[in-house]
């Protein structure tokens, strides 16, 4: 792919492992560089440690063995966007989007601009005043997305944002993803239980199996950007489905 | 039937039919005012001696009132103390629990000999003691319960433990604080008033406690029904204010506070 530049990985796992407290043994020997630019999926049955993995890389949790490498300053310029939404409940879209510059010292006045293009970037204008209750679980997550987005990352990482969502909703705001992912340079790393979501969205899938957790298969998904809907109906899309599809059945067992 | 009126109509008519049974039984039964005394001629004794009552009321919503402001200071102030450690919080928290499970009327004499002089101080501390527990326990909780991803959220962002604290752990606590409010408010009323019966009757400035003991001994039961009627309407109008303050406070987004839609 022409956007995985060569150069520096933005992160780098080496050997990482991870055992719980409790003795589980969630990951085991994880090695994974991520290249700027690139789109990546960690695609997996739950309970192979994807999510762990993806909180790792954040910073999150630590690991308890091998070596995480980022480029520098990547830690302040990270984007989490959890499961659920999780939003605070007591604050307004704008006050929620507003948080992560807030937290930094940020004024609103300085800022407000930047708030509502991200607002408007995600479909959000007009509802700057409302309050999570009042927004279905669709807009909820564009407001989680947005949050995650103001402070610009250089490094996106979602954990199963779109699991709970309804069918025509997840296929909208997988598109919106791209379009955005696009025109921003930013890099993502997308955990999902969902084959067909990982081929539209990703430009290389990292397949992982459980107990413990481990990478069984890293290949790049040959369909070229810019994508929208119509490739869901494609052959080529399914072609690359049905490939990832059999190589991770073939690992399971 | 249409669910507002039932709410307001369907208590009425039980107070009504409750209020016109009272009556019938003590007129039927021929019972003597000094036993039980009818519904109306505690209204009648109400309106004859409320005024007189009413210096006394206001005397013990003093205390209540004072004992409640305490809790709230003292008891929230307490909380954010034991959310900031757990260490502390684990070292104190059994004596608050000892304090709450200590019945009020065997400490109140020691307090009451301590603050000898003091009546109105020692029986703020008596109804502070029985009103401060649930502001501290519902605090405690409310801000240990923040939300996981967002206490993960902030860490990520790098927020101070004062950024965390006042834009999560605080606004996460709101409504279990208004909870324990609103139990401290009744219980802040029950305290004051246990108090001033343990302290006796006595002095210048006695409140509704004294005045019931008064006429129990007195036998003016119709008074004493008075000033239990002028303690009650109280006490619900404490309930009903600190309701109102919470729908206010947290109305526009947390779930206890939320219509139904049906």
């Amino acid at each position: 792919m022409e956007r995985e530049g060569s150069g520096a990985p933005m992160i780098a796992l080496d050997g990482v492992g991870k055992r719980f407290r409790s003795g589980v043994e969630a990951l085991a020997g994880i090695d994974l560089a991520v290249a700027p630019g690139s789109f990546v999926s960690l695609l997996g049955p739950s309970g192979c440690g994807k999510s762990t993995l993806l909180r790792i890389i954040a910073g999150l949790v630590p690991a308890s063995s091998g070596r995480v490498v980022a480029e520098s300053d990547l830690a302040k310029r990270l984007g989490f966007v959890f499961q659920e939404p999780t939003l605070m409940p007591w604050a307004t879209v704008w006050q929620n989007v507003y948080l992560p510059l807030r937290l930094a010292g940020k004024w609103r006045e300085d800022v407000a601009e930047r708030i509502a293009e991200t607002l408007a970037a995600l479909g959000l204008e007009g509802f700057e005043q409302a309050y999570p209750r009042q927004l279905s679980g669709g807009m909820r997550m564009r407001v989680s997305i947005a949050r995650a987005l103001v402070t610009e990352p250089r490094l996106l990482l979602l954990d199963e944002p779109f699991a709970a969502l309804d069918e025509f909703t997840r296929f909208r705001l997988n598109e919106d993803l791209l379009r955005l992912w696009q025109r921003h340079h930013w890099t993502v790393v997308f955990v999902t239980h969902s084959i067909f979501e990982a081929v539209f969205l990703s430009s290389r899938v990292v397949v992982m199996t459980p107990r413990p957790g481990r990478i069984v298969a890293d290949l790049p998904v040959e369909l070229p950007y810019p994508r929208e809907s119509a490739l869901r109906t494609a052959p080529a899309y399914a072609e690359q489905c049905r490939r990832i599809s059999a190589l991770l059945s073939e690992a399971m067992t | 039937m249409n669910g507002r009126i039932a709410r307001v109509a369907a208590p009425l008519a039980v107070g009504l039919i409750f209020l016109f049974g009272w009556e019938a039984l003590v007129r039927v039964g021929q019972i003597p005012s000094y036993v039980l005394p009818g519904p109306l001629l505690v209204a009648e004794t109400l309106w004859r001696d409320g005024p007189s009552l009413l210096g006394s009321l206001l005397v013990t919503l003093r205390i209540t009132l004072a004992a409640l402001a305490a809790a709230v200071i003292l008891g929230g102030a307490l909380a954010i103390l034991f959310a900031q450690s757990r260490l502390l919080e684990i070292s104190l928290f059994p004596y608050a629990v000892i304090l709450q499970v200590t019945p009020i009327v065997a400490i109140a004499p020691l307090i009451i000999i301590w603050l000898k002089d003091q009546v109105f101080l020692s029986l703020l501390v008596c109804a502070w003691i029985v009103a401060f527990f649930p502001v501290v326990a519902n605090t405690t909780l409310g801000l240990n319960s923040a939300d996981r991803n967002l206490v993960d959220l902030f860490r990520l962002y790098g927020a101070s433990r004062g950024q965390t604290l006042r834009y999560l752990r605080l606004p996460s606590a709101l409504p279990y604080f208004l909870a324990g409010t609103r139990i401290s408010g009744g219980l802040a009323l029950i305290g004051a008033v246990v108090a001033e019966f343990v302290a006796g009757t006595g002095g210048t400035e006695s409140g509704l406690a004294s005045r019931i003991l008064e006429a129990g001994y007195r036998l003016q039961m119709p008074r004493l029904f008075a000033a239990l009627l002028l303690l009650a309407a109280t006490g619900v109008a404490i309930f009903a204010l600190l309701g109102w303050l919470a729908q206010r406070l947290i109305g526009h987004w947390h779930e206890s506070a939320l219509p139904r839609e049906e």
